[in-house]
């Protein structure tokens, strides 16, 4: 697969779908990469399979305060720089073979493309995350058992700070304390990873599931109704209507964004942190992350991320199943309600096989059931 | 009972004085019959293991009325059948919308408390005991005006009163006031056992029965099965009006209460008219055995009942069916009696009442008719509650004088049971010797005898008893029988000869045949009597 100009448009939607209200701002990343794509055949996106098994991939992409990254554009050696330190750092000073997406969730599904045309390096088809997540320490690298150290964070005017000897956890919270008190984002380069062990500690197939998912919203007509929107994404739709109420995530906690349904009058609650977390029907819980909760506007069905929701907006609360890399029990703890700090157990479409109307209808006092399935 | 599910309207709630300006309704709305029966303090914004129906979830201590988690809370409450939260709301403070939405659509209320919210918890919880507390106190108070004391009717109705503020009264078994009064009652049914309650339209009635056990011996074939019904032996109603007909669980266990005292003093009463009536029993039997001048001792027992052996006696015999209470109706008896202007002694015997008026002279014709017309009257008083068939004997003078007028006053009250068409009531002189002659047939001797006679004509074909029975009647003429029974002269001469053959006797011989004939009459007469009595039971 190669990603071209004309499929930017899909990709763009897909990665902020599956941004789940987070991953940052995609428009800036697919403007940057249009740019670059537009004398050229496209970056190739190999999948997994067909590299060598010893082919050396570096995880990359853009850490820190996205909204910046709009304001505050890179200069374009970031990413060189950042490969160039890692290189040096783990002795692997030939070129990787290819690049990969830290987070195919948001604007790190666009920012390794970016990287990919500006070095001319392939971007294979997997990322550490399979959706948008918030934490470093949230890699599918950590949930495998691998550390996320050594790593380069490279900010815009060219500084390099290099981590290693920390825990993920220490990663994460090194990164955030150097960028909170510097330039707000910066570029993050992983230690080189075989291609031959991507399958074990990597969402694989992930950038290729985002542009077919794009693609199919995009194939949608104008204020295309809940079933097709359910159809096209494979998942389901909580509820249709207006944005009634917003509160913002805090330092008290998580946010919320409320729409009442057009159809049944459902009363629907995302619950949202940087992304949102979990889908309240009525008060009753039915979905959670690690399951990609987005609001799409209704008519144009872009995603409105968790920053942008605004009281008045007409949208579609929808549902999409967590990739498969994230419902193994074991993996789970890491990205489920309590990976955020929330302590409600995790709810997945992957659970009930065909989500059951019972979430939102226990017969008792519940009224008509608002939850449109796809 | 105070019903457990009861609870209060929110309103009720809102209006409490600690409640009062404090506690506003933040979202949502009750259905107008929803009531609160409760509140439970929960901790933090998890999810509480259960909220029982009715409930209000009060959370303790400072919540964020946006917090997301009110919804699930809401959801949790609605789904378990509570009616909403009470938290602790500046009264800047708004509820986030969607949990507004929420509420309405659940059907459960928020409301937001200015005040610490345990408090409120422990003012709504003391005011939702309360009924349970006032049902316990008043049934209490009763228990112990009460208990343990032998207090008669109107004391009892005095403590019901106090208790209750409502006028209360005893009636007995047919709904006559005993005690107390200022209770107009209508609408009571007297032969259900059961508590009552009779609502009019300015007051409601309570009924309470007073049951004591049954009597009656139960006769043989109807021993096995089912125990005795106890029957009511009085009410104990109780008046309730106004304000005070919302406390009518809290009477109505007092009257349970107070029934019970009643019937301790019903039971105490009934052993001195038990021991009473075996004395009258006792004497009754000497007095009606006597031949000759009565001893010393007998004359002074006979005094100190009040009865009068000398003078002139009129024997009143009134008869009940077996099984009737004759001790405990034995007053209802000189009631009766009394009313119709006679001072007569009455003393239970057997099954009914063996009585008799005693004057110091000879009573002419005229007022022995008067003193059968007052008997009458007393019967007819009697009749309307109790099946009874009475006899009046002539006047017979002396000691002695009692046994004869007693015991043609009893022949009469025996024929009487079988004459509806007088109302079962004759009087001796009335009846001619024939009638009393056959009276005398239908005692408890001759009748079993009477049935061994003919028995080998019993369940024979061709109805021989009646044939018979005609055939005597009609002066042994066999085409006169063959009329009366609407069958052919040859059937009834055949059916003669196939009684003399089958009783081995010759219908020629007159003895033979008077005593047939008795036999014929006591047979079809008891059995005419049993067909009729049947449907009675």
């Amino acid at each position: 697969m190669r990603i071209r100009t004309d499929q930017v448009p899909a990709l763009e939607r897909g990665v902020a779908l599956l941004g789940s209200g987070g991953g940052g701002d995609t428009r800036t990343g697919s403007v940057l990469l249009r740019g670059l794509l537009a004398a050229t055949d496209g970056v190739p996106v190999p999948a997994v399979a067909d590299l060598p098994a010893d082919a050396l991939v570096v995880p990359l992409g853009v850490v820190g305060a996205t909204a910046v990254f709009t304001e505050k554009l890179p200069g374009g050696g970031e990413f060189e720089l950042g490969v160039e330190a890692i290189g040096r750092w783990t002795g692997q000073r030939a070129a990787p073979a290819a690049l990969m997406s830290i987070e195919v969730g948001g604007l790190n599904g666009i920012s390794a493309l970016v990287a990919g045309a500006t070095l001319g390096l392939p971007v294979v088809d997997a990322d550490l995350c399979g959706r948008g997540l918030p934490r470093l320490d949230q890699f599918s690298l950590v949930a495998a058992g691998r550390r996320v150290c050594p790593c380069a964070l490279v900010e815009p005017g060219g500084r390099v700070v290099l981590v290693d000897g920390a825990s993920p956890a220490e990663v994460e919270r090194t990164a955030r304390g150097y960028l909170a008190t510097t330039g707000g984002w910066a570029v993050l380069v992983l230690a080189p990873v075989p291609a031959g062990q991507l399958a074990d500690c990597a969402v694989v197939g992930s950038v290729g599931a985002a542009v077919r998912l794009g693609a199919a919203v995009l194939a949608l007509p104008e204020s295309a109704g809940a079933a097709a929107v359910a159809a096209a994404i494979g998942g389901r739709v909580l509820g249709q209507g207006p944005v009634v109420e917003v509160c913002h995530a805090s330092a008290s906690g998580p946010g919320s964004a409320s729409v009442v349904d057009r159809g049944g009058g459902a009363v629907v609650r995302l619950v949202m942190g940087t992304e949102y977390l979990l889908a309240l029907v009525d008060g009753a819980l039915v979905g959670t992350t690690p399951d990609v909760l987005a609001l799409l506007d209704a008519r144009t069905l872009t995603p409105i991320p968790c920053d942008r929701v605004r009281p008045g907006d007409e949208a579609l609360v929808v549902q999409v199943p967590a990739p498969a890399f994230w419902t193994r029990p074991d993996r789970l703890p890491l990205v489920s309600p309590r990976g955020f700090g929330l302590p409600q157990p995790p709810v997945l479409l992957s659970d009930a096989g065909p989500p059951a109307p019972d979430t939102t209808a226990p017969g008792t006092t519940a009224p008509d059931a608002p939850v449109r399935e796809g | 009972m105070v019903d457990a599910d009861a609870g209060v309207p929110l309103p009720a709630l809102l209006a409490l004085p600690e409640w009062a300006g404090r506690v506003r309704v933040l979202a949502g709305r009750l259905a107008p019959a929803a009531l609160v029966t409760g509140l439970r303090p929960h901790a933090g914004l998890d999810l509480p293991d259960q909220v029982a129906g009715g409930e209000l979830l009060a959370l303790v201590g400072p919540v964020s009325l946006a917090d997301w988690r009110l919804d699930a809370l809401l959801r949790r409450v609605a789904d378990t059948g509570g009616r909403g939260l009470l938290l602790a709301a500046a009264p800047a403070g708004g509820l986030g919308r969607t949990t507004g939405l929420l509420a309405d659509r659940l059907g459960v209320v928020v409301l937001g408390a200015d005040a610490p919210v345990l408090d409120l918890v422990v003012a709504a919880r003391v005011f939702l005991a309360a009924p349970a507390v006032d049902h316990a106190g008043a049934v209490l108070a009763v228990h112990r005006a009460l208990g343990g004391r032998l207090l008669a009717p109107p004391a009892v109705l005095a403590a019901l009163d106090r208790v209750l503020g409502a006028p209360s009264a005893l009636l007995d078994r047919h709904g006559t006031l005993i005690a107390g009064g200022a209770v107009e009652l209508t609408g009571l049914r007297v032969a259900e056992p059961v508590p009552q309650r009779i609502a009019a339209p300015d007051r409601l009635l309570l009924a309470h029965p007073v049951l004591l056990p049954e009597e009656r011996p139960v006769p043989a074939e109807q021993s096995s099965g089912q125990p005795t019904q106890p029957s009511p032996q009085a009410w104990l109603v109780v008046a309730l009006a106004g304000a005070a007909t919302s406390r009518a669980d809290t009477a109505a266990d007092a009257l349970v209460v107070a029934a019970g005292a009643v019937r301790h003093w019903l039971l105490t009463r009934r052993l001195d008219l038990e021991r009473d009536a075996r004395a009258r029993a006792a004497l009754l039997g000497d007095v009606l055995r006597l031949t000759g001048e009565p001893s010393a001792e007998l004359r002074r027992r006979a005094a100190d009942a009040g009865w009068r052996l000398a003078g002139w006696h009129v024997g009143i015999r009134i008869g009940v069916s077996p099984g009737v209470d004759v001790v405990g109706l034995r007053e209802d008896v000189r009631t009766a009696l009394r009313a119709a202007g006679l001072a007569a002694v009455v003393a239970e015997d057997g099954a009914g009442w063996t009585a008799w008026v005693t004057v110091t002279d000879e009573p002419g014709p005229t007022e022995v008719r008067e003193l059968a017309e007052q008997a009458r009257a007393a019967h007819r008083g009697l009749a309307r509650t109790l099946d009874v068939h009475t006899g009046i004997g002539r006047p017979r003078q002396g000691p002695e004088g009692i046994a004869r007028t007693v015991a043609e006053a009893a022949d009469a009250a025996r024929l009487a049971a079988g004459r509806p068409e007088t109302g079962r009531f004759l009087h001796v002189d009335r009846l001619g010797m024939a009638q009393l002659l056959l009276a005398w047939t239908r005692t408890d001797t001759f009748e079993p005898a009477a049935r061994a006679l003919l028995a080998p004509l019993r369940d024979q074909p061709g109805d021989l008893v009646r044939t018979l029975a005609v055939y005597l009647d009609a002066e042994s003429s066999i085409t006169e029988t063959a009329a009366v029974l609407g069958v052919h002269r040859n059937t009834a001469a055949a059916r003669i000869a196939r009684v003399e053959r089958l009783l081995d006797v010759s219908l020629a011989d007159r003895d033979e045949r008077l005593a047939l004939q008795l036999a014929c009459r006591t047979i079809l007469l008891a059995d005419r009597r049993e067909t009729r009595d049947r449907p009675a039971r």
